[in-house]
């Protein structure tokens, strides 16, 4: 069974036997999503903002937890103190593996509303125990996610430099994922819009919107029954 | 022979009748005037006394008995009353339907704004009473805002349509008791504008002779001229024969009700009573009557009378009735309707949700039943689920029953769908739409890859009724209203192509870099370049692009599919053929959507 827990914005961590993946553990107005003292096996920014790598490497360092990422993001946690043996820079398409777990990174953008245009995020295909997780993080482009066959599909929908819900639905719609999670709202009608859309249109695809410190557990009964359920 | 005359007391008692709009009684006022009339020509009449005893009771007055002192020749006296009563004796109703053509239970009750209402009016008067009505006029106005006047039935008497005053009156009949009798009046009822009509009011008067409302049952009590006197003549000796004579002196009827005659013994002791009579007999002008006994007596008999008479009486009495109907206000039922798309245009060849509101608001005067929304989605968009719409009835949410059809039911985007929402029954679940109060509904369709060069109009046709449903209010667009927008947003796919020498003889690498430069992602790219007869495909790198190798006649074909490039998206495809000759360069072809 794979665990599925929510702290806010776009941090997530999954949780699979002893295995635990935190996902952007981004500060935003300057606090941090995630306590210091999270206890994680892999620790992974998808892009080197600070909503996105937040205090990655003060956990990662606590931990003593992998860190992966771009190469800019992996200098970025390098500079804040993250031991240089436990990074990795994650390069597109080449799958980072340990037991129980396969992440392939695939090169998408986010829009940089500071600087203007564009810069690298990657969106994660992530294969843990049983199931096959897509996490996009900050991300405005959908890249080849629309071919993968995923159980779990988690989007950004605020549209500040990241998808829309309707491109987030639009995805759900195409990718046909059996669970849409949306994160990263701006407004919180964003994730009523999509939950609202995604059953409509979604053929399939059922909408979960979590709240922070909610889990999601998800799990394949007998081995073909898709369950999941929301804490 | 000349005429009997007899002392009238006449009851002329007076009902006047309010009803309101919808013809339900509001008041009825009735008094009455008692009068006695002297039609003596040469009598005086004194010592009037009406006698009413408990049959004054239904009155305001105040005795059993009423002095009317002295009536003189032709004369007259005269007192008003009030009677108390729960309703009038000829009831009157009048059904104002403003959609005469459509049967239903009740009437329908108002006009619906900028059509032809074929206004249907139907009056009827009913005799509650055991006797006949006559002399009933009935007046009916007819406003103005109605054309097209005409009777069409009546049960009796005639009626007459006057343009000029715009009256109807209706007279010339007799309702005998306890039937009605109706008026049947049609015509066209259009209106321009919102604000209330007055439906015309009704003027009703009847006269019913012999009937009254009160229970008077009055008797009369007077003197006249009337001559009495007691002869007493000796037929032997000591023998007396003693006669009452009475004689009617005056020209009127006069009723001799009692005649007594006492003897006062000769040596005194009590008075024995010699005649007790009660004739009751009609006394006509100068007719006489006499009554005697004998008695023996040595000196003349004393004897003393006691009579009883009076003039006798008839009594005339009637009913006359004023009916006033107040006139129905007539409400005018009336909508409008907004229509919105948030956002109002999409992207070409995108996918995005799109919120459709609807609101259909009550413009009008009159309280609405029903509400039926036809909407009408294009191709190229995904229609909602029925469970995903959600509807307001004066702003608050509404979760009452609605009826919602889709045409044809499925979510399929390439085919125009027709939705129907319809809300009735308002008036017996939640109330009814009042004016200025709306109906609202929302739901979301998924425009689906629309093309920048169609065009997608949404037309609607919203209609609304009262209950009892008649003509419906009906707004509607234009049959091409109500276009979703479609931002045009560039495509362009760009392919470039290398032919580079490989490691071995005749061995050449292809580099294909396809790429989305447009503003919009692009679906279903198909690439496909040509290897020249002689030469074969060996190999691709990356090896998860491998075309589809397709021979044809002068060599074959290498075809990429891809169901989606995004705005910047690139792809590099390094190609390996192997063969012997030229190998000829012809550009690579490419399409999507």
């Amino acid at each position: 069974m794979l665990k599925i827990v929510y702290f806010g914005k776009t941090s997530f961590a999954l949780e699979y036997n002893e295995t635990t993946i935190l996902l952007n553990p981004g500060k935003w107005d300057g606090e941090s999503v995630v306590p210091d003292d999270f206890n994680a096996r892999v620790v992974i920014a998808t892009n080197q903002s600070d909503d996105a790598v937040g205090n990655a490497a003060t956990i990662a360092v606590n931990s003593k937890a992998w860190f992966l990422g771009n190469q800019g993001t992996v200098d970025k946690v390098s500079e804040q103190g993250a031991k240089p043996w436990l990074l990795h820079v994650l390069q597109p398409e080449v799958p980072y593996e340990i037991p129980d777990v396969k992440i392939t990174p695939y090169s998408l953008s986010r829009i940089d509303e500071v600087e203007g245009g564009r810069i690298e995020n990657l969106g994660l295909y992530i294969e843990i125990g049983e199931m096959k997780v897509g996490y996009l993080g900050d991300s405005v482009l959908r890249g080849p996610f629309e071919q993968f066959d995923m159980d779990v599909l988690i989007v950004p929908v605020g549209g500040d430099g990241v998808f829309p819900v309707k491109d987030a639905v639009s995805l759900c719609i195409d990718a046909q994922p059996r669970v849409g999670i949306p994160m990263r709202w701006s407004s919180i009608d964003d994730p009523l819009k999509f939950s609202k859309y995604v059953q409509q249109f979604g053929q399939g695809t059922v909408p979960v919107v979590m709240a922070p410190n909610q889990v999601l557990e998800v799990s394949w009964a007998a081995g073909n029954e898709f369950r999941y359920e929301l804490n | 022979m000349s005429e009997r005359k007899k002392v009238v007391i006449d009851l002329e008692e007076s009902e006047k009748v309010e009803l309101g709009e919808l013809s339900e009684l509001t008041s009825v006022d009735t008094s009455g005037v008692l009068s006695v009339n002297n039609v003596s020509e040469r009598s005086r009449i004194w010592n009037v006394k009406v006698l009413l005893g408990d049959t004054r009771d239904s009155t305001d007055i105040g005795d059993d008995t009423l002095a009317a002192g002295e009536i003189d020749v032709g004369g007259k006296w005269e007192t008003n009353y009030g009677v108390a009563v729960g309703a009038p004796i000829l009831t009157f109703k009048e059904v104002f339907d403003t959609c005469g053509t459509i049967e239903t239970e009740k009437p329908h009750w108002a006009y619906v704004r900028g059509e032809e209402n074929p206004v249907k009016i139907t009056l009827t008067v009913t005799n509650e009473t055991d006797g006949e009505l006559d002399s009933i006029i009935l007046n009916k106005t007819i406003p103005n805002d109605l054309s097209n006047i005409e009777i069409a039935s009546v049960k009796s008497g005639v009626a007459e349509y006057d343009e000029g005053t715009r009256q109807v009156v209706w007279k010339d009949f007799v309702i005998y008791p306890h039937e009605d009798s109706s008026l049947v009046i049609t015509a066209t009822g259009l209106v321009e504008d919102t604000e209330p009509r007055n439906a015309g009011g009704v003027v009703i008067t009847y006269r019913g002779d012999g009937q009254q409302r009160s229970v008077l049952d009055p008797d009369l009590n007077a003197l006249t001229e009337f001559l009495t006197g007691i002869e007493t003549a000796e037929t032997e000796p000591n023998t007396w024969e003693c006669t009452l004579e009475c004689s009617n002196e005056s020209d009127l009827i006069v009723r001799l009700d009692k005649a007594e005659v006492y003897l006062t013994p000769e040596d005194g002791g009590e008075k024995q009573k010699m005649i007790e009579d009660t004739p009751g007999i009609e006394m006509e002008p100068d007719q006489e009557w006499t009554s005697s006994f004998e008695v023996e007596s040595k000196s003349t008999p004393k004897c003393t009378q006691d009579l009883a008479y009076t003039p006798v009486r008839t009594i005339t009495k009637r009913v006359l009735g004023h009916i006033e109907k107040t006139a129905q206000e007539i409400p005018v039922y009336s909508i409008d309707y907004s229509k919105t798309f948030d956002p109002p245009s999409v992207s070409s060849f995108d996918k995005t949700p799109v919120e459709v509101t609807i609101e259909v608001t009550n413009n009008g005067s009159a309280g609405l039943n029903e509400i039926t929304i036809e909407d009408n989605l294009p191709d190229d968009v995904m229609p909602p689920t029925s469970e995903h719409i959600t509807v307001w009835i004066r702003g608050k949410e509404y979760t009452g029953p609605y009826e919602f059809l889709i045409d044809p039911e499925d979510q399929d985007p390439e085919t125009p769908h027709k939705m129907t929402f319809r809300v009735e029954g308002l008036r017996n679940s939640g109330g009814e739409i009042e004016p200025g109060e709306s109906f609202k509904i929302n739901y979301a369709v998924m425009a689906w890859r629309n093309r920048p060069e169609k065009e997608y109009p949404s037309p609607i046709t919203c209609t609304a009724n009262t209950e009892p449903a008649g003509i419906p209010a009906v707004v509607a667009s234009s049959e091409d209203g109500h276009k979703l927008g479609v931002n045009y947003k560039k495509r362009a796919i760009s392919t470039k192509k290398a032919i580079n020498k490989g490691a071995g003889a005749g061995e050449y690498i292809v580099v294909l870099v396809v790429a989305n430069n447009g503003e919009v992602t692009a679906e279903n790219i198909q690439v496909s370049d040509w290897i020249p007869a002689g030469f074969e495909y060996v190999s691709t790198d990356p090896e998860d692009e491998a075309p589809e190798v397709l021979a044809v006649d002068n060599g074959s074909n290498m075809v990429w599919s891809w169901t989606r490039m995004n705005p910047g998206d690139k792809k590099k495809i390094r190609v390996t053929v192997q063969g012997d000759g030229e190998y000829e360069r012809r550009e690579p072809e490419v399409s999507s959507i």
